[in-house]
C-alpha cells in the first residue's frame, strides 16, 4: 500500500515536473513551428472525422432520450436547450477529449516510447537537444490550437444532429426549436466547454508524452505505455471534468430554462 | 600509451560508481582518455562498458566519482549546461538510433540544424561529404527502415561526424553485424582515425576491432578496470579474466 502511494505520488511529481519543464521550454526555447504544424495536422485535422461523428451521434441520442421524456410532460420544446447545454458544458468537451485521448494519446505514447527504447531519445540528448523541447512542446502547441476547434465541432454537429432529429422526425417546429436553443445557450456555456477542452488537451499531451518518455522493456514496454497513456488520460479527463464542472458552474452559471 | 603529457586528457574518470536495479555496474572505475587517440573499452557482456560510455557525455550521472571532459566536471552540470559539451562529442549508438521519422539526409543534417546552421547549401554539401566518407553517397532520400544493419550504422556514423565533433564515442559499432560488415565498419573507423586524428572511445567485445583501431585499451570486468595500457600489453597480461577473454576469442566464442 505504501509503495503504491509512493509510486503514485512520484508519478504525479514527474507529471508536474514535465508540465513545468514544458512551460519553461515554451518561454525559453525557440518555437519549432514546422513540428508544431505537423502535429496540428496529425491531432487537429486527423481527428476531425472521429470527433464529428461522435458529436453528431451523441447529440442525436441525447436529443431522442430528452425528447421522449420531456414530451410526456408536454415539454418537448425543452429538448433544444437541454441538448445545447449538455453538449456545450459536458458532452462536447468530454467526448471530443476521450476520442483524442484514444487516437492521439496512444499515438504520442507509442511514438515517443519507441524513440525511447530505440535510443532515439538518447540520440537527441547526445546532440544537445532537449527531448521536452523537441517532442513535448510542439504537441502542447498543437493541442492548444486543435482542441478548442475539435470541441466546437463536436458541440456544433451534436446540436445540428439534435435539430435534424427533433424537427424532422419528432415534428417540433424548427423556429421554435432554434428560438429556445438560442435563448437558453449563453456564451458562458460555450466558453466553459472550450476551456474544458483546452485543459483536457493539455492533460492528454502531458500524460501520454510522460508515458512515452518513461517507456522501457522494448516492444512490451511500449505497448504498456500506450495502454496506460489512454487509460490514464481518459480517467484524468473524467475526474478533472467533475471538478471543472463544479468550478465552472460557480463562475459561469447556466441560465434558468423558462419555457 | 598515455598521449602527450603536455596536452590535458579529453576524458578523465575518477572512482566512478553506478548502481542499476540494485546491481553495482561500475565499481570505482578510473581512466584517462588522451586527446587525439583512440581508446577501446573492452570486456564481455555485462561488464559495464556501455554504462561507462554513457557517463562520458553526461547521458548518465555518476552515483559517485567524477567524469571530467577537458577538465570540466560533468557531475554538477544541468542538462542545459551539458548541451554545449555534448555537441562537441559525436555518438554512434549500438543500433544506430536513427530518427525513424526522417530520411537519411535529414538524420545526417540533424546535428547541423540543431547547432544553428541555416544555409541549406552548406548543409547539403556537408551531408554529401560525410555520406561519401561512409560510402553512402546518394542515399539521402532513403528511409532508415529500408536500410540494412550495416548501412544504419554507417548513417549513424555520418550523423555523428556531421557537426565536426572533437570526439567520437562508438557503442559496440560491430555488434549484430556479420563478419564482413563488421570488418568494413572497423576499417571505416580506422580510416577516420587516420584521417582526422579525433579523440575516440570505442566500446566493444571484438578483439579484432580493438586491434585495428586501439591506441589504448581498457579491459573491464564486472565493473572494475582490470587492464589499462597498450593493445600489445593486453596480450601479455597474466590476469586470469583477460587470459580467459583472449582464449575465448581465439576459440571464436567471445
Amino acid at each position: 500500500m505504501k509503495d503504491a502511494i509512493r509510486s503514485t505520488l512520484s508519478h504525479l511529481g514527474q507529471l508536474v515536473l514535465l508540465a513545468a519543464g514544458s512551460l519553461a521550454s515554451l518561454v525559453t526555447a525557440g518555437l519549432r513551428l514546422r513540428s508544431a504544424c505537423s502535429q496540428v495536422v496529425s491531432i487537429g485535422i486527423g481527428s476531425q472525422v472521429v470527433v464529428i461523428v461522435t458529436g453528431a451521434f451523441t447529440g442525436a441520442v441525447f436529443a431522442a432520450q430528452a425528447y421522449y421524456k420531456f414530451n410526456e410532460l408536454g415539454l418537448g420544446s425543452a429538448t433544444g436547450p437541454v441538448v445545447s447545454i449538455a453538449m456545450c458544458r459536458e458532452l462536447g468537451p468530454v467526448l471530443a477529449a476521450l476520442m483524442v485521448a484514444g487516437r492521439m494519446g496512444a499515438a504520442m505514447a507509442a511514438e515517443i516510447g519507441t524513440m525511447r527504447v530505440t535510443q532515439q531519445i538518447d540520440a537527441l540528448r547526445a546532440f544537445g537537444v532537449d527531448p521536452v523541447d523537441y517532442l513535448v512542446v510542439p504537441r502542447f502547441l498543437a493541442i492548444l490550437v486543435s482542441m478548442p476547434v475539435l470541441v466546437a465541432e463536436a458541440i456544433w454537429f451534436g446540436m445540428i444532429a439534435a435539430e435534424v432529429l427533433t424537427v424532422e422526425i419528432f415534428g417540433v417546429p424548427a423556429p421554435w426549436f432554434r428560438e429556445q436553443l438560442i435563448a437558453h445557450t449563453q456564451a458562458s456555456d460555450v466558453i466553459s466547454g472550450l476551456l474544458k477542452g483546452l485543459v483536457f488537451g493539455l492533460l492528454i499531451v502531458l500524460i501520454s508524452c510522460h508515458r512515452g518518455l518513461h517507456a522501457s522493456d522494448g516492444a512490451v514496454g511500449v505497448g504498456r505505455a500506450t495502454t496506460r497513456a489512454v487509460v490514464d488520460s481518459s480517467l484524468a479527463i473524467l475526474v478533472v471534468n467533475f471538478f471543472l464542472s463544479l468550478v465552472f458552474n460557480r463562475w459561469f452559471p447556466t441560465s434558468s430554462i423558462d419555457l | 600509451m598515455t598521449g602527450d603529457p603536455d596536452i590535458p586528457p579529453f576524458f578523465e574518470v575518477s572512482d566512478l560508481r553506478q548502481t542499476l536495479g540494485g546491481h553495482e555496474v561500475l565499481r570505482g572505475v578510473s581512466l584517462v582518455v588522451p586527446q587525439g587517440l583512440t581508446t577501446v573499452i573492452l570486456g564481455g557482456s555485462g561488464a559495464g562498458k556501455s554504462v561507462l560510455l554513457r557517463h562520458l557525455n553526461g547521458l548518465m550521472k555518476p552515483q559517485s566519482g567524477t567524469v571530467r571532459v577537458q577538465g570540466v566536471d560533468l557531475g554538477p552540470l544541468s542538462e542545459n549546461d551539458l548541451r554545449p559539451i555534448r555537441r562537441r562529442i559525436g555518438v554512434l549508438f549500438q543500433d544506430g538510433a536513427l530518427f525513424d521519422s526522417m530520411s537519411v539526409g535529414d538524420n545526417v543534417a540533424f546535428p547541423l540544424r540543431e547547432q544553428g546552421e541555416r544555409d541549406r547549401g552548406a548543409i547539403a554539401r556537408r551531408v554529401d561529404e560525410v555520406l561519401t566518407l561512409v560510402g553512402l553517397k546518394g542515399q539521402e532520400h532513403k528511409r532508415p527502415d529500408t536500410l540494412s544493419g550495416g548501412m544504419r550504422k554507417r548513417v549513424s556514423l555520418a550523423r555523428a561526424m556531421a557537426a565536426r565533433p572533437d570526439c567520437l564515442l562508438y557503442d559496440e559499432p560491430t555488434a549484430g553485424l556479420d563478419p564482413i560488415l563488421s570488418e568494413n565498419i572497423t576499417r571505416l573507423i580506422g580510416d577516420l582515425k587516420t584521417e582526422f586524428h579525433l579523440t575516440s572511445v570505442m566500446v566493444t567485445h571484438h578483439l579484432g576491432a580493438m586491434r585495428t583501431v586501439a591506441d589504448q585499451v581498457i579491459f573491464l570486468k564486472d565493473g572494475v578496470v582490470r587492464y589499462a595500457g597498450s593493445p600489445g600489453g593486453l596480450d601479455r597480461s597474466a590476469d586470469p579474466a583477460i587470459r580467459e577473454f583472449l582464449a575465448a576469442d581465439a576459440m571464436g566464442i567471445s
